[in-house]
């Protein structure tokens, strides 16, 4: 009877096997075309980006173009490159300085405007205004408020009898002014993102706290933003991998100077490109750029835990 | 339902009215060029000419049927755009300035179209349009070693000083400075008199520095464009960077290394800053500008010299036409029109225009007329600039392919030691040490 039974059922589950091998294979073609679409506008690009960065590739020089005869050249040039090791640690303060202002502003603000105030509401969307200006509108902003003939505050500051040194061109303050213009700037991002997280945060764990007889200050520290810690973490990671992405700001206001105090590993790669057409150079710089943005962007699925299961 | 029978004669009548309801062409039966009905795309940084030239783009129109559109730019913008679109052999434009420190780069590239087709064909330039009257001097980073031409000169941007607040340097019993020596003097004389900065200067400092390089005895190259060695960290070169960046420190205006051309430009047009050595271009508006506040003391000088000699700065900007250029004919109808002599006396007479390139224009009676400012004859200073630059040979180091490169390593230098970051004999050290690395990255082979 079993072997009847089991004889049975054979042609029943090769036929099951061979309609789901059919339906993964229905669902490759389908996704085929977008994949490819996707490979074609994210990978290749990077890969010319690497195989060019192999390269001395100036387009002033055709012969230049396609020429792997030194492919660690410019890697190598990098090694003894003070100017790239100066652009790394001036990105380095850069990233440090914004993404810590920016992340202790944005949680202050989103604390308070969580409050249950009317006025505060209203304000929300007046402290999104830096957030969604065009970045070159930001920079002009920045532009007049540093540049002391037309500066309200040097105004102000001459009317008092204050003699302050212009900022962007003062080698101490040329680097905090971009970090001022920058946490100005994007502050509302992380204060938008913790707001949203804060909004999620129970109730009823903070009466349980209040009934603990935890006060506002110790709820908010051991109850909250632990409870908002995935959230800050990724406002802080994305603040990150975006501080690297700096230029309009120092394109507008500083140019990477005085000197190089300003000048950024993006903006060099930059410079390099478009300034003196030593496209290999560049490209070689910015597949490291690309390799730290990756290597953070892994670090932002280890620690938040994205597509892990739940 | 009625069926419309279709005839030859009804459809000629339909042809007929409706060809009448079109708008005509503008030009019909008023071109006379053989490119009637084109449309060039022009390319140009934000320069006074290319302003004033502009007025007459109607007549040109009328008078040959071409149409002409131009985008305008910043000078750093447009350089970058235009570097980018010649060397993708893009085809965006017919018409573009070959801007004088890209000339050597995009010129050597093979990226612009030789003129020399167009003016040596008598079916498409007349004689009477003369090329050789073209100042050589400005005309010579235009060419290749072959001497063929691949733009003309538009703008030679001839450096003089000049002093928007003479009357505080007549007051301090002082005259317009001739030596280095003599701008510390004068600087130290007037600093800060009447609230009026005594030196302003845009921020582009490989351009307003070199003089005084070369006026020290150093050279930016060994022999440019043969040798391009580097001489940064030379004793002159030392010297006259401290100098220029000490000049900048101690009497230039607040925030005067982030000055671009027209703030330093506003800064004399107000009267808060006195000398300056540029161009031309920059030192007419204080004479006839009508915001010029300083129109009534203004006064012009040669740009100060030095144990060496004096080396004033002239770079020639000229109109060429893009190699990928699918109109090239059309694109030397405009270059033609544009720089005649008939144009350019217009633009002088109508315009004041002083950094004409043609000798014709610049020895006539009406360029002599519209360059006396505030009653001196500055066209006399301007023609010696011009005499003094004979062949173009210093200032061969501004048009080598790898300037764009060298320029950036001075700027920095010079930003650093005004900003007391490092000292002189240290900046230049390091930009020489730069310099040499993005020379040899360029595939060139220098050596001590």
């Amino acid at each position: 009877m079993s072997l009847a039974v089991a004889a049975a059922a054979r042609p029943r589950a090769a036929k099951r096997e061979r309609l789901a091998r059919q339906r993964r294979r229905f669902l490759v073609w389908c996704l085929a075309p977008t994949l490819g679409v996707l490979m074609a506008v994210t990978l290749l690009p990077i890969l010319y980006l690497v195989a060019t960065s192999f390269t001395p590739l100036d387009p002033t020089n055709p012969a230049t173009a396609w020429n792997f005869s030194r492919p660690l050249l410019n890697y190598r040039l990098m090694l003894s490159d003070g100017r790239f090791g100066n652009s790394l640690w001036v990105q380095a303060k850069l990233s440090f300085w914004t993404v810590g202002l920016q992340m202790l502003i944005g949680i202050g603000f989103a604390l308070l405007l969580n409050l249950r105030s009317g006025m505060l509401k209203a304000l929300r969307t007046l402290f999104l205004v830096p957030m969604v200006l065009p970045p070159i509108v930001v920079g002009i902003i920045w532009k007049v408020l540093y540049t002391p003939d037309i500066s309200p505050a040097f105004w102000a500051f001459k009317a008092l009898g204050w003699k302050v040194a212009t900022p962007i061109t003062s080698a101490t303050w040329a680097l905090p002014s971009i970090i001022l213009a920058d946490t100005w700037e994007w502050f509302p991002l992380t204060m938008l993102m913790v707001l949203a997280a804060l909004q999620t945060v129970p109730e009823e764990i903070l009466d349980a706290a209040r009934v603990d007889g935890a006060r506002i200050w110790q709820a908010t520290l051991y109850v909250v933003l632990p409870y908002v810690r995935g959230t800050l973490m990724v406002a802080g990671l994305f603040r990150l991998i975006d501080s690297i992405k700096a230029f309009p700001l120092i394109y507008l206001l500083t140019d990477g100077g005085p000197g190089s105090v300003t000048e950024v590993t993006n903006y060099y790669a930059f410079e390099q490109a478009f300034n003196f057409s030593y496209v290999g150079y560049a490209s070689a710089i910015t597949v490291v750029l690309v390799t730290v943005s990756l290597a953070l962007s892994w670090l932002i699925v280890r620690l938040t835990g994205w597509g892990a299961d739940e | 339902m009625q069926r419309l029978s279709v005839t030859r004669r009804r459809m000629l009548a339909g042809v007929a009215g409706g060809a009448a309801l079109l708008p005509a062409p503008a030009v019909l039966g008023k071109a006379t060029s053989k490119y009637a009905g084109t449309t060039i795309r022009g390319a140009a940084f934000s320069l006074p000419f290319h302003q004033y030239l502009s007025t007459y783009f109607p007549e040109f129109e009328k008078e040959t049927g071409i149409k002409v559109a131009f985008d305008i730019e910043a000078f750093p913008i447009y350089n970058q755009r235009m570097d980018l679109e010649l060397s993708t052999g893009g085809s965006s434009y017919d018409v573009i300035i070959v801007t004088f420190i890209y000339q050597g780069k995009w010129i050597g590239a093979g990226w612009v179209t030789d003129l020399d087709e167009f003016t040596k064909d008598p079916n498409v330039t007349p004689a009477s349009w003369d090329p050789v009257d073209f100042v050589p001097g400005v005309e010579a980073s235009m060419r290749d070693a072959k001497g063929h031409t691949y733009a003309y000169g538009v703008e030679a941007g001839a450096m003089l000083l000049y002093a928007g607040r003479a009357d505080l340097i007549d007051r301090a019993g002082l005259a317009l400075p001739t030596t280095m020596d003599e701008v510390l003097k004068v600087c130290a004389a007037v600093h800060g008199k009447a609230g009026v900065a005594a030196w302003t200067a845009d921020k582009l400092h490989h351009w307003n520095w070199p003089p005084y390089l070369e006026a020290s005895g150093g050279r930016v190259f060994r022999d440019a464009p043969k040798d391009l060695m580097p001489l940064l960290d030379t004793p002159p070169a030392v010297a006259s960077a401290a100098w220029y960046a000490g000049l900048l420190k101690t009497y230039g205006p607040p925030g005067v290394l982030s000055f671009t051309d027209d703030q330093a430009l506003h800064s004399q047009l107000s009267g808060r800053a006195n000398m300056r050595t540029n161009s031309i271009t920059w030192g007419l508006p204080l004479a006839k500008d009508p915001s010029s506040t300083v129109a009534k003391t203004v006064r012009y000088g040669m740009v100060p010299g030095g144990p060496a000699g004096d080396f004033p700065g002239v770079a020639c900007h000229g109109f060429g036409i893009p190699k990928g250029s699918k109109k090239k004919g059309a694109a030397w109808e405009f270059i033609k029109w544009a720089l005649s002599k008939e144009m350019l006396l217009r633009v002088v007479k109508e315009h004041g225009y002083p950094s004409v390139c043609r000798r014709s224009v610049i020895e006539s009676e009406v360029f002599k007329e519209t360059l006396t400012l505030n009653g001196q004859d500055v066209a006399a200073l301007y023609l010696k600039v011009l005499d003094q630059l004979g062949d173009g040979a210093y200032m061969r180091y501004r048009t080598v392919p790898v300037f764009p490169a060298v320029g950036d390593k001075i700027n920095r230098a010079i930003d650093a030691i005004a900003t007391g970051q490092q000292t002189a004999p240290v900046a230049m050290k390091e930009a020489e040490a730069q310099a040499i690395e993005a020379i040899r990255m360029g595939g060139y082979k220098i050596g001590r």
